[in-house]
């Protein structure tokens, strides 16, 4: 069966959108890479030449590491992909950003905006994020290495801050039945029914949350409207840290499963899988499936 | 101590919200509006500021009144 893919709603960092025509297995997938291996810009390495603040360097490099950078992922290359090599990049695949402030006679904040970047492609995501706040006469001075990263070696790597899917409902109203009550429509908090003609109609079949409200509320036994999951169709919501536009992070989650499938498949052609799958061995005829 | 950069929970950043935040709260406004305002729509999010005490500028009081005092060491 082909699959389709439907763009819901596009705004802001959040992407939503409809995969039809896949099992949960695929679904999952998708979610986990779009989690765990699209590459995003994050500081990694930091040199601390001064630091007369309240707050210990490591807590310094920790919230550093964390400010989201907009990243630029066709200029750069993940740096374990570089031919340099070394231990702290070339201009493939490092970014350098300097941080140089000194509060005079008053206190101030030091912000994400301080940070002055090598490349102008590559700036934090929101130039108000707080590092530190500084009393008069203390200084910060480091120099920050900033890289390509996958979430699964760190959270602050993570392109977004929420991917979830759900199952599509599909929701059934039994014409002949139904008296036009309207209490389903309104028991649904999301707008999923409205009352037309009398007669409760579906407008909004997408932003249904299978909460079962309005089965629950029907006065007729059986309810004279009826609730099911679409098993082969989920909604996806992507929230994007800022770090990558949303529709990017799922197009570049499809490129990277892509790519795995690729290697798995010249793993099988090559007869690589056995030593692969030699360790399970046992464990397979212990279940009682063991055909391959 | 002073604001997290991200919410502990789902990563999204909350440290560039909290002075606005902290602002329009001071100045009477409800909290939950300015939230929805801010786009913190999760409750993990919205706790975060919810729940936040900036101690940070405390700690920095001792070191401007200490610049300010009159009073001398010996």
């Amino acid at each position: 069966m082909p699959m389709e893919v439907k763009l819901l709603s596009l705004e802001g960092d959040t992407i939503r959108f409809l995969v039809k025509g896949c099992d949960t297995a695929f679904a999952n997938a998708l979610r986990r890479t779009m989690i765990a291996e699209v590459p995003t810009m994050a500081i990694d390495d930091l040199f601390i030449f001064d630091n007369s603040s309240v707050l210990p360097d490591e807590v310094i490099a920790h919230r550093v590491g964390l400010i989201p950078l907009k990243t630029d992922l066709d200029s750069y290359v993940l740096p374990e992909r570089c031919e340099c090599q070394s231990d702290l990049g070339c201009s493939l695949c490092r970014v350098v950003l300097t941080l140089d402030v000194e509060a005079g006679e008053e206190s101030r904040t030091v912000y994400s905006g301080d940070l002055v970047s090598e490349d102008p492609a590559v700036v934090p995501v929101s130039p108000k994020i707080p590092i530190v706040k500084l009393a008069p006469g203390q200084a910060l001075r480091f120099e920050a290495y900033a890289r390509l990263g996958v979430g699964k070696d760190h959270a602050k790597w993570q392109p977004v801050s929420m991917c979830i899917y759900q199952n599509l409902a599909d929701i059934g109203i039994d014409e002949d039945r139904c008296t036009g009550c309207g209490s389903c429509v309104d028991a649904c908090r999301y707008g999923v029914l409205t009352l037309e003609d009398d007669k409760p109609r579906v407008v909004d079949i997408y932003s249904c949350l299978l909460c079962g409200s309005c089965v629950e509320v029907c006065p007729l036994k059986p309810p004279a409207i009826r609730q099911d999951v679409v098993e082969d169709a989920f909604i996806f919501k992507v929230e994007s840290t800022g770090a990558l536009p949303p529709e990017r992070i799922v197009t570049e989650a499809v490129r990277v499963l892509l790519e795995k499938l690729d290697e798995l498949e010249g793993k099988v052609k090559r007869g690589e899988m056995d030593e692969e799958i030699e360790p399970f061995k046992g464990l397979e005829e212990e279940l009682g499936h063991a055909q391959t | 101590m002073i604001i997290p950069v991200r919410c502990f929970s789902c990563g999204k950043v909350i440290g560039d919200k909290w002075e606005e935040f902290a602002r329009r709260v001071a100045a009477g406004e409800n909290p939950a509006a300015v939230l929805d305002d801010l786009g913190v729509t999760r409750y993990c999010c919205r706790r975060m500021l919810l729940s936040h005490v900036n101690l940070i500028d405390e700690v920095l009081r001792l070191y401007e009144e200490r610049d300010r005092s009159t009073f001398k060491e010996g």
